[in-house]
């Protein structure tokens, strides 16, 4: 399988300087790789660096020294650490996803429409996407009810579901997905495995988070564990 | 604990890269100063200095040495407090003042190969009201409201060429519409309006002609929070829609947060960080900039 | 017979001393060579008000010479009081012959009207100006209605027009209808009835325009284009005297003056009385007519 990415000794850590100039560290020389298609779940204790590792790749972070290299889709390499910001702004439109652990709420957007934006994004009618934004809340068993409300005022799990949706909708290339099942019935956690596992089917690559340790067994297809910010060990499980 | 290689701080204003293509505004060295400057008032001046006013002649610098590149369809926030410059700034690049130095190219113009600060005024006017929209904060700046909210966008399209009646008031209608205003408020001058609605008419005017660049200047500092959430979801509608590159000015970052896709941090008249939105909220690397995201509400 | 001589005083031709006289036509020659542009001018003081008519004086006196033939009009008529005066005053002056005869005269000096009968090129015309400012109306500000003048800038003057067409469904101006002349300055012609319009435009005569109040010449020069604005979907009109005929002389086509008679009963009169005259005696002399554009 051909590379997607290449992460090479990044290490990062946070200075406040309005903290008495605190050093936080958060990571400490990490370095694998993954290939396309892989499903690779970042495992560890809180602060051990997993969500810092996703949004360094994402470029939410800035790396202090290292590389990230993106093999993109139309073969050209990039290194996402030292990327203009123009260049990364181009390949999270094209490439690259980012779904957090919770939901960033837009005020007065009803939840459809978020699910909905990430496909007429691409140029998709609006009325195709709204069909197709309608049809995956109902797979993840949002009430009906919920689809034309806003947000703001629903409960973790049902904002976790139309975080989720907003990510699976719009199939990208490689998906960064933090905490994905968090706040699911088991019933739902299924769905939601379905579905990821449905687009890596299609090509997508997925960087994973998760403390569930079904979701982990059942989407990972390797893991990296890490430890105070360094890698601990990078295995392949075998998955179910 | 620490590693044994080398650590450094990542850039806090990335370096720019001239030889890259594709841009749709350039800023370079772009200054503003009032008063009688000497050659080092912009070195005695900033936020290592903490003030804008030069020691020694007492020369306002209100903003100096502003660098940055614009692409097209992308939205960039200007973050700063009082004094910063920020305000000056984006006057500065839509005619409103007259600029000390710096060097400004605009794809839309001659394809970038002039520096639009120097224009005659006609071909500034020219630009003003075809290539570029303003949003003000109070709206009294941007309209006249001697005039109705229809003939406000009129006289954009007026000024465009358009002089046939029935198709003005097609496009007004359209553009009300759009910024959800009552179409049967077309007719009334802006004074019986709300405040939101004031605004919303602005930026119908701001976009009459289609520009592919919008400033939009605190236009929601002042207005309720009902509103401002109405209006700042239509602007980002309508940035959606028209893929039109936006410069937005704000104190708030809320607002930048909503809005925008990459961000300037001022302070003193200075570009203190420059970086991804997401970037500068969650791990902003400048001092002033970790002060101002502490405080975020 | 005893004669007051101590006290009699002699004047200048022209009452204006000839320094002034000079200057006043270098201005007007700069009006001429700018068509449409508001020439600043010195604008002496005259024996009569401002508001009066000085501005008028100002141009007549300056381009009046011992063998011109001068004709005085106020709205149409010769025989207004102040016509009259103004008319007394230029004869005092300069000696000149007057007349009432529109095909006579040479220099025409007039309030708020053109002659009727067409002028040719051997005939000077001067109106009297009230506001020569045309953007006045949008804009109080001298220094930006400079402003706007010179960059061509008349954005707020057609979003009047467009305003006056909304609110009332029509372009409201009966007199002083803005006019762009040789397609570059938007300038007032006087308030003259939009009827007279379009009698500016490639005329062979001379226009000179004067406002003595706010000291601005401005000209339009022969046979240059003079177009009142309009929109391509609304169009300038001028009044129509539809099934109107003048109680006075039986003709028709000219511009009407409406006179009530009684409570009851009202009767159109032509307003350029000479004009008038001469379709009373059977000689009409002729006129530009301006056939309104298809609704």
């Amino acid at each position: 399988m051909p590379l997607l990415l290449q992460v090479q000794s990044v290490s990062k850590h946070f200075q406040l300087h309005i903290q008495n100039n605190k050093r936080i560290a958060a990571l400490d020389d990490v370095s694998f790789k993954m290939d396309q298609g892989d499903i690779l779940g970042l495992t560890g204790k809180s602060g051990s660096g997993k969500s810092s590792l996703m949004k360094c790749i994402y470029r939410t972070y800035l790396v202090n020294s290292g590389r990230i290299l993106l093999h993109t889709g139309s073969g050209a390499v990039t290194d996402l650490a030292s990327a203009s910001e123009h260049a990364v702004l181009r390949l999270r439109q094209t490439e690259m996803f980012y779904c957090s652990q919770f939901l960033s709420v837009i005020p007065r957007v009803p939840a459809a429409d978020i699910v909905a934006e990430s496909l007429t994004r691409k140029g998709v009618s609006h009325a195709d996407a709204a069909e197709q934004a309608r049809d995956l809340l109902s797979k993840l068993g949002l009430p009906r009810e919920l689809w034309d409300a806003f947000p703001a005022t629903f409960s973790g799990g049902e904002q976790q579901r139309v975080n989720v949706a907003r990510a699976i909708i719009a199939a990208p290339r490689f998906l960064l997905i933090d905490e994905p099942t968090a706040s699911l019935d088991p019933k739902t956690k299924d769905v939601v495995i379905d579905l990821v596992l449905a687009l890596k089917a299609r090509g997508t690559s997925v960087v994973l988070i998760t403390h569930d340790q079904h979701t982990l067994d059942r989407m990972a297809s390797r893991r990296l564990h890490l430890e105070h910010g360094r890698v601990r060990e990078l295995e392949t499980a075998v998955v179910a | 604990m620490s590693s044994s290689s080398p650590t450094s701080a990542p850039a806090q204003v990335a370096p720019l890269n001239d030889a890259d293509t594709g841009w749709l505004l350039r800023v370079r060295g772009l200054s503003k100063i009032y008063g009688e400057p000497i050659s080092n008032s912009v070195q005695y001046t900033g936020p290592a200095h903490g003030t804008n006013i030069c020691p020694e002649t007492d020369a306002i610098v209100a903003c100096a040495e502003i660098s940055f590149d614009l692409y097209p369809g992308e939205v960039l926030g200007v973050v700063g407090e009082s004094g910063s410059g920020k305000s000056t700034l984006v006057q500065l690049l839509y005619f409103d003042q007259q600029a000390t130095a710096g060097e400004v190219q605009f794809q839309a113009i001659d394809e970038g190969q002039t520096n639009i600060l120097g224009l005659s005024n006609q071909r500034k006017r020219h630009t003003r009201s075809n290539l570029m929209g303003m949003v003000y904060q109070n709206p009294r700046d941007g309209l006249n409201f001697s005039f109705s909210a229809g003939g406000n966008i009129a006289e954009k399209l007026l000024m465009a060429g358009n002089f046939h009646i029935g198709r003005i008031r097609e496009r007004a209608s359209f553009l009300l519409e759009k910024t959800e205003v009552p179409v049967k408020r077309m007719d009334s001058t802006p004074d019986t309006f709300s405040g939101g609605m004031q605004q919303r008419v602005q930026i119908s005017k701001a976009i009459a002609n289609s520009p592919p660049l919008l400033f939009l200047d605190e236009v929601t500092s002042g207005l309720d929070v009902s509103v401002q959430a109405r209006v700042l979801d239509l602007i980002r509608h309508l940035q959606r829609e028209l893929g039109v590159s936006m410069i937005v000015v704000s104190h708030d970052l809320a607002v930048i947060r909503m809005l925008t896709d990459r961000t300037l941090v001022m302070k003193n008249g200075r570009i203190v960080e420059s970086g991804l939105t997401d970037q500068i909220l969650q791990d902003p690397q400048h001092p002033y900039t970790q002060l101002l995201v502490s405080s975020l509400l | 017979m005893i004669t007051a001589t101590k006290f009699s005083q002699t004047y200048n031709f022209g009452f204006i001393d000839e320094s002034t006289k000079k200057e006043i036509r270098r201005k007007l020659l700069k009006a001429v060579a700018i068509p449409g542009y508001q020439v600043p001018y010195s604008s002496p003081e005259m024996p009569i008000a401002r508001g009066w008519g000085t501005g008028g004086l100002h141009a007549t006196l300056s381009l009046i010479g011992p063998e011109d033939i001068f004709k005085i009009i106020d709205q149409g008529s010769d025989a207004s009081v102040n016509a009259c005066n103004l008319r007394d005053f230029v004869k005092r002056m300069t000696g000149c012959r007057t007349t009432y005869d529109t095909a006579e005269a040479t220099l025409i000096q007039t309030r708020h009207r053109k002659p009727e009968e067409i002028l040719t090129d051997k005939q000077i015309i001067v109106f009297q100006v009230p506001q020569p400012e045309i953007l006045r109306r949008v804009e109080r500000y001298e220094a930006k209605t400079r402003q706007m003048h010179a960059e061509a800038d008349y954005a707020k003057m057609w979003v009047a027009l467009y305003e006056s067409y909304v609110k009332f469904g029509a372009i409201m101006l009966g007199a002083g209808y803005p006019v762009r002349v040789n397609g570059r300055y938007i300038m007032t012609p006087s308030p003259i009835p939009r009827w007279d319009v379009p009698n500016l435009s490639m005329a062979p005569c001379l226009h000179v325009f004067s406002a003595g109040r706010e000291k601005r010449l401005h000209c339009v020069p022969p046979f240059t284009k003079v177009e009142p604005l309009e929109f391509e979907d609304v169009k300038f009109h001028v009044e129509e005297f539809r099934d109107i005929v003048c109680a006075a002389s039986g003709g028709d086509k000219a511009f009407m003056d409406e006179i009530y008679e009684s409570e009851t009963s009202r009767k159109f009169v032509m307003n350029d009385s000479n004009f008038m005259d001469k379709v009373r005696a059977g000689t009409r002399p002729p006129q530009r007519l301006f056939t309104n554009p298809a609704a």
